[in-house]
């Protein structure tokens, strides 16, 4: 049953084959097809065995398969493997199933482009890689896949490679991820080396779970660390996030499934895929909750006096991977690993209403040129309007569901405290403010382009438009699956999760916080102070705590951009230097600038004109010339006589004799 | 041979075994092709009589026969046919340095070699074949024995060594098609 | 008397033989572009169906014909390469004899024998049918160097190697005789049986036998002293034959190399290991030194194929039989980027014009991406970088060293290595990032090469990537040696 599992990456590579090797002289509509097919094969295959876990109960729900030996050397074996269980498929109907809409949609978007086959052999070759990054059953494939979506989204970025700006961002992005990859790696190399001292030569996921009482709780927050390195670069936190932004230069499409929806979420998959260490090391746990809320905090700030659509969507992915990782730094995987699931749907369905104004607007992105565009592109107005309420948290749509759930358990787990909920709450507030700042900039309101642009503006064409509203569907109806009990639901995402995460552990005892939210919430409690109740209504009030501000933040935003245009520029006067600071997103760019890469660039120009210059290539140089000396010196001896040539061998005999007859004792 | 004196056999072979070197020096050193043929000539002569002392008889006849006979009459010919022109070329210097060096270190590679069966003492196995035997059955049996019984394949294969020669032959002579 | 039976065990060799006189014939009654085809044709099913037969036998071992002559896996592995050689040759010499206007019929016919020359060779533990085997192969090669009549330098290799291997032979025989000598046996399991009751050791006769051995073989392998007549032979010839002797003869004078000293001199490994040791490092240095300076494609890449066969020797010298299958991986390895690259060679030249100037693969990259690519696949691998099998191979016959303890001279194949890749990418560079010097005409394109260079793409990758089938396979064709 579990023999055909490898097939879910193989269709993707399959078609990156047929496109990147055949393809030289195909039609675009025989490439558009091969592309689309191959991941649509994937989400089929993906979704076959969805159905087949439906029927098992839930510990039979994991198919292991290997396929090969990979690395044999000496007690260590690595195989190419591949697990699906409850988490990776999700992962992978996520991937498969947002992919092939992506994929369907890039074939109107990227219609007109030049380089339509790179672009659909790339993006194949992502998908391969995304797959085999979810669905492989140790951490050596699993970084291979890392790696390999890393090198896609590097090429993807660098699409239009001819514009500075687009290559410089591709080279941001990959050195950037180098530095959490490199966290990744000695993450590895230490788990492997402490679990080998014990005798244990395993990268296998099953067995890193069975080992993991091997490790001292000292190691294993080293480790963690490490491996959360890695995620930050990959999914960009702080400190490493500023490649996401600039990652924007790259198609619309590539933003979406790369940017938004797949691979920057392969940190929380990666943290959730190996919770059995996570739970072993709460500091780590903590580090993580509070990086999150940072990230996601001061990204939805940023957010909020940006211009370019793209760039505050960008932002707002930033924040919303800092909510998940929260989720995750909570211990509440399955929480995480929710958020990740809805944000692809509707950040993946802003980035592909942000391409379809782009299409509308021939390729304008600044929001202040934008306005009034409602009437004219409905579809995607409507579609944009679905996904930006989903995200600011309105009841009922598939964010409020996954944000609640997270923001609720900053609260109630261990370790946490009223503080993180604050911040949690206000970014949620931000968050539906600069959506719907960039929503009314956009779509309501004067035209503000040029007129030449007003005339061209139309509706995208049917590829594009299905794949918006099929999204738009899923972020409606996508957080049914994790209604939280509390509101009469069973949160069956979770208990889907539960074989991979265990039991969600217990929350913390209230009266642990310093400021203590469930009191106020008892004293509104009608009856008795037993244990649920207690708990019931601390939720219920933060989960309306939490509504309220949301919807303020939206009401803020109408308030700013539709009922009084004029008030944001007032706003912008008096408060000149925040703005400021903000719109420049903090000069990180700057600060990291100054530090890291000047720096770098002086002792890199350091060792290139002495060290490499002088030293190096002195040597270098000196070797080669006596090499080459001596080449020139033996090809004198090879001068095409025959005589010469039996005297050499004469010689060796010579030579060879006396070595044999020295034997002699 | 048998009957034959060791001391007798050991003053034969010493006599052919210098001639037979000193006419193949004498071959190689040669400026006129047919003087070095002729001195080939001699050479399978010796080497034709080292044979017969060491009971081959067979084989010393078919030297005489094979080598000194037909081949080398086959040199003869297609030197005349040829026809170099002698005195003509260049004398080369009698002692040049190259010269010296080569026949250095072929005395050198000689010596060692002697050197190594010098120090030979008889430890191998001594073959069926004994004097005694090859006498009372006969050489030409004893290798019509071998040659088709025990070593046929290697017949065999030696047969295509020659008809692959033949090919060659054929082939590199054959006229340049323009 | 021999069994009839017996002759079932050889079949592939009566196929050889039998398929080479049906060329001589067909090349003998007709002429022109058409015969050409159909001998070319013929020879393609006669090496496949000899291929077949081989593999058929994989996993028998007997003697047979009075032990002059065996089966066993490790013959049968070296037959394998051999045929996998010719198949691959025959391919490529489609349209080459065309091209050039050699006589296909004696071609193909001599590509036979000397095939058949190299399965005697290997698969037999006794001196007479391994010389006779030998000398055929030779034999073959030295008329197939010689076939282009009208190129002044084809006719010259084939002197030279003749003259040259002439000479080599000489030593080879002198030795068997002087081993023959001092021991009266000519049978390698004999031998060995009889070394390890007997100390002939001190038998300087014995030892100088040996001596003469290596100075024989060395000359086929192209060892340093002996490898001199490498680069002209391989640039006369014509290049499907370079690709031929760089691969088949190559494999086969190792492979009798290896059968000769593993199976009976092993126990006097003390003895020869120190003056191989000097070789193999001489060979892997002035191999590849010498290759720096070369501007000639086809030199280069015979000095490129001395420096392999020094390679090879470091894993040859260790004697550690449980390593002796890193040689047999090494020659199959070498076998597939050696007749690729060849290959590479020949669809650059023109009839009388080989183009084998560094210079003439200037802009390739640009003008036939297809074949560039190739070509820097070939010679990436040549260059030992993973994931191709060339490093693979490499890193077998280094661990052999270092797990015999032969540092040294493990860490002077690596240097030497990282000089080999100089030479490698100079070809890549000069292909991608040079703008062509002088116009180039059309260049000779042919499905068959692209096949060619496909197959040996493919098998790069795949042993260089999944190597452990044929590890396996190769350690299971050594156990004779156990």
């Amino acid at each position: 049953m579990a023999d055909y599992i490898w097939l879910i990456p193989v269709f993707p590579a399959i078609g990156f084959l047929i496109n990147g090797l055949l393809g030289i002289k195909f039609p675009k509509t025989l490439t558009a097809w091969v592309a689309c097919l191959s991941v649509f094969c994937s989400f089929v295959v993906s979704a076959i065995i969805f159905k087949q876990f439906l029927d098992l109960p839930a510990e039979a729900r994991v198919f292991e398969m290997t396929a090969f030996d990979w690395i044999v050397s000496g007690d260590f074996s690595t195989q190419i493997a591949f697990r699906i269980d409850a988490l990776s498929i999700i992962m992978c109907l996520i991937v498969s199933g947002v992919g092939s809409l992506i994929h369907v949609y890039s074939v109107g978007y990227m219609h007109g482009e030049a380089g339509f086959r790179r672009f659909f052999t790339y993006l194949n070759l992502f998908v391969f890689m995304m797959l085999i990054l979810v669905t492989a059953d140790n951490l050596l494939l699993m970084f291979v896949g890392w790696e390999g979506v890393g090198l896609c989204s590097y090429l993807l970025i660098g699409y239009y490679y001819e514009k500075d700006s687009a290559a410089n961002a591709g080279k941001k992005a990959f050195i950037v991820n180098r530095i959490g990859d490199l966290g990744f790696l000695l993450g590895v190399f230490l788990l492997v080396t402490t679990l080998a001292s014990n005798g244990v030569w395993t990268l296998k996921y099953s067995e890193l779970q069975a080992n993991a009482h091997l490790l001292t709780p000292a190691l294993a927050m080293a480790i963690t660390l490490l491996f959360f390195l890695g995620a930050t670069g990959k999914s960009a936190q702080i400190p490493l996030y500023v490649w996401l932004p600039d990652a924007m230069e790259g198609p619309t499409p590539v933003s979406s499934l790369i940017h938004a929806a797949t691979m920057v979420t392969a940190g929380v998959y990666m943290i959730a895929r190996l919770n059995f260490f996570y739970t072993m090391a709460p500091t780590t746990l903590l580090v993580i909750t509070i990086i999150g809320l940072l990230t996601a905090f001061f990204a939805a700030t940023i957010g909020c006096a940006q211009y370019d659509i793209k760039r505050v969507l960008a932002y707002s992915t930033v924040s919303q991977l800092g909510y998940m990782f929260v989720g995750v730094g909570a211990g509440a995987y399955a929480a995480g690993i929710f958020h990740l699931m809805t944000h692809a749907f509707f950040k993946g369905l802003l980035f592909l209403g942000a391409g379809s104004v782009m299409h509308a607007m021939s390729g304008e992105l600044d929001m202040r040129k934008m306005g009034g565009l409602r009437k004219k592109i409905p579809i995607t107005y409507w579609t944009c309007f679905i996904a930006c309420l989903a995200i600011a948290g309105v009841p009922g749509l598939s964010g409020f569901f996954s944000k609640d759930e997270i923001l609720w358990m900053t609260y109630s787990r261990n370790g946490a405290n009223i503080w993180f909920w604050l911040f949690g709450a206000a970014t949620a507030g931000l968050t539906a403010f600069y959506m719907f700042r960039m929503f009314f900039n956009t779509f309501h309101g004067t035209c503000r382009a040029s007129e030449e642009v007003k005339h061209h503006i139309h509706e995208s064409p049917k590829v594009m438009t299905i794949p918006l509203m099929v999204l738009a569907v899923l972020s409606l109806v996508g957080g049914y699956v994790g209604v939280p009990h509390l509101l009469g639901g069973s949160n069956y995402i979770e208990k889907w999760l539960e074989p991979v995460f265990g039991h969600a552990p217990a929350p913390a005892a209230q009266s642990m916080h310093a400021f203590d939210l469930s009191v106020i919430g008892n004293a509104f409690a009608s009856s008795g102070a037993s244990g649920t109740v207690h708990e019931t209504s601390a939720e219920l009030y933060l989960m309306i705590a939490a509504i309220v501000i949301g919807l303020s933040g939206i009401f803020i935003a109408w308030l700013f951009y539709v009922k009084n245009p004029e008030l944001p520029k007032k706003f912008v006067k008096k408060f000149d230097g925040l703005f400021n600071l903000v719109h420049n997103k903090y000069f990180v760019d700057e600060i990291y600038g100054f530090i890291f890469v000047n720096n770098l660039f002086r002792l890199g120009n350091l060792c290139k004109n002495f060290f490499d210059e002088k030293i190096i290539d002195g040597i270098i140089n000196g070797t080669a010339s006596l090499v080459a000396g001596m080449g020139g010196l033996l090809r004198r001896l090879q001068n095409g006589l025959v005589q010469g040539y039996a005297f050499a061998m004469i010689l060796g005999a010579i030579f060879v004799l006396y070595f044999m007859i020295r034997m002699i004792p | 041979m048998i009957g034959i004196d060791i001391g007798f056999k050991w003053f034969i072979f010493v006599v052919t075994a210098l001639l037979a070197t000193g006419s193949s020096l004498m071959m190689v050193t040669r400026k006129n092709p047919i003087h070095s043929a002729l001195w080939l000539i001699v050479t399978f002569f010796s080497i034709a009589i080292i044979y017969v002392l060491l009971n081959a008889t067979f084989i010393a006849v078919a030297q005489v026969m094979v080598y000194a006979g037909a081949i080398m009459m086959l040199v003869l010919f297609v030197i005349m046919l040829i026809h170099l022109e002698w005195g003509k070329a260049q004398p080369a210097p009698k002692y040049s340095f190259p010269k010296l060096m080569g026949g250095l270190i072929t005395v050198m590679f000689f010596l060692q070699v002697l050197a190594g069966i010098m120090a030979y003492t008889n430890i191998g196995k001594k073959d069926t074949y004994t004097p005694e035997m090859l006498a009372s059955m006969g050489n030409t049996q004893a290798i019509g024995t071998l040659l088709y019984g025990k070593y046929v394949f290697a017949f065999e294969i030696a047969s295509i060594l020659l008809l692959v020669g033949i090919i060659g032959a054929v082939v590199l002579a054959k006229k340049i098609k323009d | 008397m021999i069994p009839a039976s017996e002759f079932k065990w050889i079949l592939p060799e009566i196929i050889l033989t039998g398929w080479a006189l049906v060329l001589l014939l067909i090349g003998g009654f007709s002429k022109g572009a058409l015969s050409s085809r159909i001998s070319g044709i013929l020879c393609l099913v006669g090496s496949f169906s000899a291929l077949f037969c081989t593999l058929n036998l994989w996993g028998v071992n007997i003697d047979i014909f009075n032990k002059l002559y065996t089966i066993d896996d490790y013959g049968t592995f070296l037959k394998v390469v051999f045929l996998i050689v010719l198949t691959l040759v025959t391919i490529i010499s489609f349209r080459y004899t065309e091209r050039e206007g050699i006589a296909s019929g004696e071609y193909y016919s001599l590509l036979m024998f000397g095939v058949l020359g190299m399965m005697v060779m290997v698969s037999s533990h006794h001196f007479i049918t391994i010389f006779i085997g030998l000398e055929v192969m030779s034999l073959s090669i030295y008329i197939l160097c010689g076939l282009l009549r009208n190129n002044v330098k084809s006719v010259e290799a084939s002197l030279k190697y003749f003259l040259l291997g002439a000479f080599a032979t000489a030593f080879l025989l002198y030795g068997i005789a002087l081993i023959y000598g001092s021991t009266g046996i000519l049978d390698l399991v004999e031998l060995k049986r009889y070394l390890l009751t007997k100390q002939p050791f001190a038998v300087t006769m014995f030892l100088a036998g040996i001596g003469l051995l290596i100075v024989g073989f060395g000359f086929k392998i192209a060892s340093v002293p002996f490898h001199m007549w490498t680069p002209d032979v391989y640039q006369g010839a014509p290049t499907s034959i370079t690709a031929y002797m760089a691969t088949g003869v190559k494999a086969a004078a190792f492979g009798a190399l290896v059968r000769v000293f593993y199976t009976a001199l092993l126990p006097f490994i003390c003895g020869w290991s120190t003056i191989l040791w000097v070789i193999a490092v001489l060979t892997m240095c002035i191999g590849n030194i010498t290759a720096l300076v070369q501007r000639d494609v086809k030199r280069l890449l015979a000095y490129s194929s001395i420096a392999h066969a020094g390679y090879i020797l470091v894993a040859f010298i260790t004697g550690d039989r449980e390593f002796t299958s890193s040689i047999l991986f090494y020659l199959l390895v070498y076998t597939f980027m050696n007749i690729g690259a060849f290959t590479v060679v020949i669809m650059l030249g023109r009839n009388g014009e080989e183009n084998t100037d560094i210079d003439s693969y200037a802009g390739l990259g640009v003008r036939r991406p297809f074949i560039a690519l190739c070509m820097s696949i070939f010679l990436l691998s040549l260059a030992g970088i993973p994931p191709l099998a060339g490093f693979a191979g490499k890193f077998y016959v280094i661990s052999a060293a270092v797990k015999s303890q032969y540092y040294w001279l493990a860490v002077i194949a690596v240097l030497n290595s990282v000089v080999a890749a100089y030479y490698y990418l100079r070809i890549i560079t000069n292909m991608y990032f040079k703008e062509p010097i002088r116009e180039l005409g059309v260049i000779d394109d042919a499905p068959q090469y692209g096949f060619v260079m496909l197959v040996c793409v493919w098998a790069l990758f795949h042993m260089g990537i999944f190597p452990r089938m044929f590890i396996l396979l190769a350690q299971q064709a050594t156990r004779i040696f156990l």
